[in-house]
């Protein structure tokens, strides 16, 4: 297929109309077919999968190594948990009141820090994960609650429609996730999107072109970060409560996994990754205490026979050769 | 791609099916808790401890005129959003009466809204944070006891014991840990108001840590009269080692979970004797016949009894659901959960008479301190 | 002042079990630029084959070699056990990865990681372990008023040592200037003639050897092990290596002890609670103004 020109998301639908249509049709049928237990499994693949897309942006796009991804999904969720608990705030108010404090924040603290390469930002952001998880552990001017969080978190509104069964939670998750796609994929083929690939394949260069790619790093931080935070509010409002043990280095390491098993920077990919992580522990059940022995031998078996993730992404003038090169060490 | 599709379907089918025959003539009990995890030890003992539970009572008749009872066990790994999962896959059985769920306030909060919301009776024995009960739920019960229970007895009845005017308190920082604390200088507060005793020092470690000289030689430097921990008996254990080492030498008085035979072990029994601890009756020394039955029934299959004070509590919530589903003749939960807000009372279990406030908290649950003695024996101080 | 000694001893403690961890993943990443995370793991499964030798092989070990003898062959059995699994590992997990990328070998360390922690959780049972307290040397000195265990002294000594000894193979040798050289360019150092496979054996037969060494040490010096401890540990000695710039072998010595000793002075002048964020908050600091950390050399990274 030829560079498309113009939107993104009209090249994906003129390319595949009929397979599209059946992935959305099975999306709506979905939950009028199956219990509640399947419908919440599909919410938390929706919240992985918004998780992913957000860290998508940031690993896929821009190829920054972020391991602390979580602390932006609990600022999100902390944010919607303390004002709503406290100040009666609306769920719905919160939703983008959430985002924008969770890409605020990755905007005051990556900003010092962006300018580190590789491995070096990443054990920042782990750090910064880290910091955060702890910070609300020990409860700084008693508002998260400490180690018990937050709970007594209310439902999301509009009127009288209020959302609190699982279905409605779906349709909501998914409806954000679907918005969230589209407009990445806009984003992807717009000139932001290409100076982020420009500055993942080769940051110099792009430099030198006029693009400045401190702005854009920092800009694919901030989006990535508000889209976690989407996802932090939805979850805290699910759950009711939030606590610190929800936003574990863990929860980074898995939000890794998503994009690296679907395939850097594919959106397609990143939906699979989304469904092996939040799926593969629930399929497994029966196996008790042998699930997560299980899980671990998936992953490396993932990677084995599939490196560049089950769906990667195509590309044409721009390739992926230089993430993927094995010279061990990649030359200035 | 279809072809590993195809598999992981017809997998998944197998497994639904495999778990959808279940006998007639059972009453099936929900287990949620950890069976995986950082907490993995509590939940497979809960697991243990609700099966033999559930043995004897199957040896005996089982309920409702012979049905055996049955136990369907779900992993929530220790953790809010697999708590949710694990709630919503129970509440979809319908052949579960009941749910014993699980260790973890901060897990069994959204999964006992789930329960709430779709009307299924579980009861927490893990779970002792206060607020759990004062959401007004029907459906929520705890066989266990609550945090300011524990927090007011310390207050009452320690600083008396040890005439202490210094009292350093510490925690770990988890919920159970830091609640415990919390209450505690809560309780103290007026006693502290009144000039009688002062808070010296209050501080969290962090667990799963080994090494705590530092915060302990921080606390050697405030001369403390006693000293309360309130977190685990893997930090209990490890503190008191280096605490002794470091020339601590004021009485060492750890919360419920602070204290058992592994705790004993770890520290040595030179360092573990004289250390106390505030705890409901512990396993051994519960004077109740079921207590007694209980415990042999456990030694006998798995070589030891529980090292902690939790998985009883299972195995008591257990038993109160079998007793009020054989009395009340009804699965129906609504009719369930009026008959154990109300009618029970008093009911014989392992760790005493088992009945429930209107809340939902269990109704006395009793403190007593207890000593390490030189044979590395826990036994009650009078 | 004996306080403040006392404390820095505790730290520096500390700090040698994080080094000697560390040295374990800047080994592997200098020479495969990859983040090792079940070197963590490896570290606990060390840890547990130390234990069940003291607790299984006891008697029979006193009884011919003495207390030193069991305490040595706890240490070299896990060592070597570690060693093998390090190396089944590396063939099995990272080597069918590697050769597509560094981020995939990420993922797959991940998922081996887990794979041996929930393994030793199956073999081992949850429950934490205790080590046998009455096989460890538990006598006190008093230095000028500070108390150091004798225990603690071992452990500084035999820490110091294990560093020295790797110290001088990779600074000193002919063959630690091939793993100095392949951890600089792997591919330039291939077309010097030397044999990457023999020290890509080499890092991770010696990496999960040390890790096993630490795991055993810790057990006796806390005597209390747990499947989870080495995601703990794990993360510390990472953090340790990237403070000292990840790659640099000495680095991670110096960064190792200097994490113990940053612990120490949060927990004792800051609070407890508060001490991973203040360790966590110095390393930003160091990274903002020296990107590659303490002793890392300076290069334009493209990743």
């Amino acid at each position: 297929m030829e560079q498309a020109t113009g939107s993104g998301i009209r090249k994906y639908i003129t390319a595949q109309p009929l397979r599209l249509a059946l992935v959305v049709a099975a999306f709506l049928i979905y939950p009028f077919l199956v219990s509640d237990y399947f419908i919440d499994i599909a919410f938390f693949f929706g919240i992985y999968a918004l998780l992913g897309l957000s860290l998508n942006i940031v690993l896929g796009e821009v190829g920054l190594f972020d391991f602390g991804h979580a602390g932006f999904y609990a600022i999100g969720a902390y944010t919607t948990a303390i004002l709503n608990t406290k100040f009666g705030v609306p769920i719905l108010v919160l939703l983008p009141l959430s985002a924008l404090a969770a890409g605020l924040f990755a905007y005051i603290v990556c900003s010092p820090v962006i300018h580190l390469q590789g491995d070096y930002l990443l054990i920042v952001t782990l750090g910064l994960g880290e910091i955060i998880r702890l910070a609300l552990i020990n409860n700084p001017f008693d508002l998260t609650g400490g180690p018990n969080g937050v709970f007594g978190i209310d439902f999301p509104s509009i009127g009288p429609l209020v959302v609190d069964s699982s279905i409605e939670y779906y349709f909501l998750i998914w409806i954000l996730v679907g918005l969230s796609i589209v407009g990445l994929l806009s984003l992807q083929h717009s000139r932001i999107g290409r100076a982020w690939n420009y500055i993942r394949e080769d940051e110099t260069a792009a430099n030198a072109s006029g693009i400045d790619s401190r702005k854009y790093k920092l800009l694919a931080f901030v989006l990535g970060a508000g889209l976690a935070g989407v996802a932090g509010n939805v979850y805290a409002s699910k759950l009711m409560c939030v606590s610190p043990e929800s936003f574990t280095f863990m929860e980074s390491c898995l939000m890794f996994c998503i994009v690296l098993i679907g395939g850097m920077g594919s959106i397609p990919g990143v939906l699979i990754g989304a469904a092996f992580i939040s799926l593969f522990p629930e399929i497994f059940r029966p196996f008790a205490m042998y699930r997560m022995l299980i899980f671990g031998l998936a992953m490396i078996l993932m990677m084995m026979f599939r490196p560049g993730g089950a769906w990667p992404r195509k590309r044409g003038a721009v390739g992926l050769k230089s993430l993927l090169d094995d010279t061990g060490r990649s030359d200035a | 791609m279809k072809k590993d599709v195809l598999a992981i379907c017809a997998l998944f089918l197998v497994i639904m099916a495999g778990t959808a025959i279940a006998a007639k003539d059972t009453v099936v009990i929900g287990l949620q808790g950890p069976i995986t995890g950082a907490w993995a030890y509590e939940g497979q003992m809960a697991k243990q401890s609700c099966e033999i539970a559930a043995d004897l009572i199957n040896k005996k008749g089982g309920i409702l005129g012979g049905k055996k009872v049955v136990l369907k066990v779900v992993d929530d790994a220790g953790e809010p959003k697999s708590g949710a999962l694990a709630a919503q896959k129970l509440v979809t059985q319908k052949d579960v009466v009941a749910v014993i769920s699980t260790y973890g306030s901060s897990v069994c909060e959204p999964a006992s809204n789930i329960y709430e919301k779709f009307k299924k009776v579980n009861i927490g024995y893990g779970v002792t944070a206060v607020r759990l009960t004062q959401r007004n739920f029907k459906y929520f019960f705890r066989t266990c006891g609550r945090d300011d229970s524990q927090g007011k007895f310390f207050a009452e009845y320690v600083p008396k014991k040890f005439n202490a005017k210094r009292i350093a308190i510490m925690h770990d920082n988890t919920a159970f840990g830091k609640g415990l604390a919390e209450d505690t200088k809560a309780a103290l507060a007026a006693m502290v108001k009144a000039g009688k005793v002062s808070i010296v020092y209050y501080d969290a470690i962090t667990p799963g840590e080994k090494d705590f000289k530092v915060p302990l030689t921080t606390l050697r430097e405030t001369k403390p009269d006693v000293w309360y921990f309130t977190g685990y008996y893997a930090e209990a254990a490890l503190l008191v080692t280096q605490a002794r080492d470091i020339g601590i030498t004021c009485p060492f008085v750890g919360g419920n979970a602070a204290i058992n035979d592994e705790f004993v072990k770890i520290a040595g029994l030179k360092v573990a004797t004289g250390c106390y601890m505030t705890n409901e009756p512990l396993p051994g020394d519960l004077p109740y016949p079921m207590a007694k039955e209980f415990l042999a029934a456990y030694k006998a299959k798995f070589g030891n009894i529980p090292s902690s004070p939790w998985p009883i509590y299972a195995a008591d919530a257990l038993n109160v659901i079998a007793y009020a589903v054989d009395k009340s003749g009804t699965t129906d939960s609504t009719k369930l959960a009026a008959f154990l807000r109300d009618q029970v009372n008093g009911v014989p279990g392992i760790t005493g008479p088992i009945g429930f406030t209107k809340d939902g908290d269990r109704e006395g649950v009793p403190f007593y301190l207890y000593k390490v003695d030189d044979s590395g024996k826990i036994v009650v101080t009078k | 002042m004996q306080v403040i000694l006392e404390q820095l001893i505790n730290g520096l403690t500390i700090g040698s079990f994080y080094a000697l961890i560390a040295l374990g993943y800047t080994m592997v990443y200098g020479v495969l630029k990859l983040i090792n995370f079940a070197h963590g793991d490896f570290f606990t499964f060390g840890s547990y084959l130390g234990y069940t030798v003291l607790v299984f092989g006891a008697a029979f070990l006193t009884a011919h070699f003495g207390l030193w003898g069991v305490l040595s062959v706890a240490l070299l059995a896990a060592a070597i056990s570690i060693a093998i699994v390090g190396v089944i590992v590396e063939r099995l997990a990272y080597r069918p990865v590697y050769k597509a990328g560094r981020l995939p070998a990420v993922v797959s360390a991940l998922g081996a990681s887990i794979f041996i922690q929930n393994a030793i959780m199956v073999i081992w049972g949850p429950r934490f372990q205790a080590y046998p307290s009455e096989l460890i040397p538990n006598a006190h000195l008093e230095i000028y008023g500070i108390n150091i265990s004798l225990l603690q002294v071992i452990i500084l000594v035999m820490s110091f040592l294990l560093m020295g000894v790797l110290y001088f193979i990779v600074q000193k040798t002919t063959f630690g200037a091939a793993v100095r050289a392949t951890a600089h360019d792997r591919k330039t150092a291939a077309l010097m003639g030397i044999n990457i496979n023999k020290v890509i054996f080499f890092v991770f037969t010696l990496g999960p050897a040390l890790g096993a060494i630490t795991g055993v040490m810790v057990g006796m010096y806390y005597r209390q092990i747990s499947f989870t401890m080495g995601w703990n540990y794990g993360l510390k000695a990472f953090t340790a290596s990237v403070l000292g710039g990840i790659g640099n072998i000495p680095g991670a010595m110096v960064g190792g002890l200097i994490l113990g000793v940053l612990e120490m002075l949060g927990a004792a002048y800051i609070s407890a609670a508060w001490k991973d964020v203040f360790v966590f908050i110095i390393l930003i600091l160091v990274l903002i103004f020296r990107p590659t950390g303490l002793l890392g050399e300076k290069t334009a990274e493209k990743v």
